[in-house]
């Protein structure tokens, strides 16, 4: 006990030149930051207790008091602490998304109190609904793709999960299972498919102007296709598509599908097939014939002393 | 003018087939090498390969490709005007062993060819202006610009091309035109790289090159040796005089 101790007191100078929070967030992190490790709570849910009191004063919530958003603690060890009151509003909204935030409901419906509109377009898209009116632990909510809100830091910034370079890995991180694709009878492989399309090359090979999953289906407010709402439903793909290719006609909007390749896009699959096989066979001819008149001009040069079986 | 003395060297490319052979070259090289970078990504988000920073970027490399396609293209479409031309005013004939049309001959000379190479015939084949490995050569390009070229316009103007498809097609189309533009592009280059690199750079008498693309000049010498038939087509009758 006295060994953690020393251990939290070490930190408290570094946490007090690193952030501009009040004391009481000191207080926490005096012990969090030290903190190593997990622990299960009394309702079975695994908490990581630790924060990283250098990467949270450099993020955009920084300068927050740990109570801004934690307006209440249901565990044991800091019904001591001086609590922040919790307004009905949050309290309403935590209760509804508590399947989704076992840890803190409160602190994840705290969002909403600076980023209002934001959650109000949430609440409403795909991944909101699943959470709110479902009741399902799967589909996104905030955390789920900013990552903690003790690091997040601008969308324009390296370390951010939603930046340009970082959303498609962001996104594949539930679109990329199998039983989520499953479970919603979504298509399978979508990142990988994405990745081999044009759109997904150019952005590998780091094309700024190359769209990545949120260009075409939004952010907070990502609908289902079907949704006749969500910018990639038949109706509003004209002007999702034409965001980039002007004059997009029905036609054209129809070319992207993410359907994975093979039996059950036959022509493509077929095509694909007879092309590798006049390729293989191409260069077949040509490596054989080739080497075949190598080693036959060497034989006239060596063998036959330059004379070759010729017309003279 | 029987008394002519047959020269050193013979003119086989005019300077205007020369251009065109450079701008064919040139284009040739900035697609694949462009190209090559959108095919095989190797690499992640954050870091570009060296085969896409050369260039400036991935847009860059984009621009650089339209610009390449296009330009060969142009090339391709002045060179049949040129063929049209010139053999509407006569400056170009049609002859068994100056032309660069397939031939039956041609399929009898690879079959000889290739048994010469196996030592199952004492002689080789004689060839005209054009050898088969000629002609194989020449009309591959015929091939990627119809198969290639068209599907990269298409693939550029994506718009402007999906007017052209019909609406049951555009489920597949699409990917179609990408394998045909990238599966061939793959073949063009290893084609290039075999077949051409080959035959007019490593053979043992044209290594590093063959230095007819730049002069259009080929030596009496070689000429007799690799074009006998154009060869006694041209100098024939003055050969015992």
């Amino acid at each position: 006990m006295r060994r953690f101790l020393i251990a939290a007191l070490l930190w408290v100078p570094l946490v007090c030149f690193a952030s501009s929070a009040s004391a009481d967030t000191f207080t926490c992190l005096a012990c969090h930051s030290a903190m190593k490790g997990k622990i299960r709570t009394e309702k079975d849910v695994i908490v990581d207790v630790h924060v990283d009191s250098e990467r949270y004063a450099g993020s955009v919530h920084g300068g927050f008091d740990c109570i801004t958003c934690h307006k209440q603690f249901h565990s044991n060890p800091h019904q001591a602490v001086k609590v922040g009151s919790v307004p009905p509003a949050i309290a309403a909204l935590a209760s509804r998304i508590s399947q989704k935030a076992k840890v803190d409901p409160v602190a994840l419906a705290a969002c909403s109190e600076c980023h209002g509109d934001v959650y109000k377009a949430w609440e409403d898209s795909v991944h909101g609904k699943n959470i709110i009116a479902k009741k399902q632990t799967d589909g996104a909510a905030c955390l789920d793709c900013h990552g903690s809100p003790h690091y997040i830091t601008p969308k324009n910034t390296k370390t951010s999960l939603v930046n340009r370079n970082h959303i498609v890995e962001t996104c594949g991180e539930c679109h990329n299972k199998e039983e989520i694709a499953k479970k919603y009878n979504l298509g399978t492989h979508i990142v990988e498919r994405y990745e081999e399309s044009f759109h997904g090359k150019k952005y590998v090979i780091g094309h700024q102007n190359a769209p990545t999953c949120v260009s075409c289906h939004g952010a907070h407010d990502v609908r289902k296709w079907d949704d006749p709402k969500s910018p990639v439903a038949w109706d509003n793909r004209q002007e999702t598509c034409g965001k980039c290719h002007k004059g997009a006609t029905k036609k054209f909007v129809a070319a992207i599908t993410h359907k994975p390749y093979g039996k059950g896009n036959p022509v493509p699959y077929y095509f694909e097939k007879g092309l590798i096989v006049l390729l293989l066979g191409v260069f077949a001819f040509i490596t054989g014939h080739v080497i075949l008149e190598a080693i036959a001009e060497i034989r006239d040069k060596v063998l036959r002393k330059g004379k070759e079986g010729h017309h003279e | 003018m029987n008394n002519k003395e047959i020269p050193g060297e013979y003119l086989r490319f005019n300077v205007t087939e020369r251009i065109q052979h450079v701008i064919m070259f040139v284009t040739f090289l900035l697609l694949s090498f462009t190209g090559w970078a959108l095919k095989y990504p190797e690499q992640t988000v954050e870091h570009s390969s060296w085969l896409v920073q050369i260039w400036g970027g991935a847009k860059n490399a984009g621009i650089v490709h339209r610009i390449a396609g296009i330009t060969m293209l142009l090339d391709f479409v002045w060179h049949v005007i040129y063929l049209a031309y010139s053999l509407g005013t006569g400056k170009m004939k049609l002859r068994w062993n100056t032309t660069i049309i397939p031939t039956p001959k041609d399929v009898t000379d690879a079959i000889q060819n290739i048994l010469y190479f196996l030592g199952l015939s004492k002689t080789k084949p004689k060839f005209g202006r054009f050898s088969y490995i000629h002609k194989f050569d020449y009309w591959a390009v015929f091939w990627g610009m119809g198969i290639i070229g068209l599907s990269g316009l298409f693939l550029a103007f994506p718009v402007w091309a999906s007017n052209f498809f019909p609406s049951w097609s555009v489920n597949w189309i699409w990917e179609v035109l990408f394998i045909m533009h990238s599966d061939e592009a793959l073949l063009a280059i290893v084609f290039i790289l075999f077949w051409h690199f080959y035959n007019e750079h490593l053979r043992y008498n044209k290594f590093p090159m063959s230095t007819t693309w730049i002069t259009g000049k080929i030596s009496i010498e070689d000429m007799k040796h690799e074009h006998p038939l154009e060869y006694e087509l041209e100098f024939g009758d003055k050969r015992g005089q």
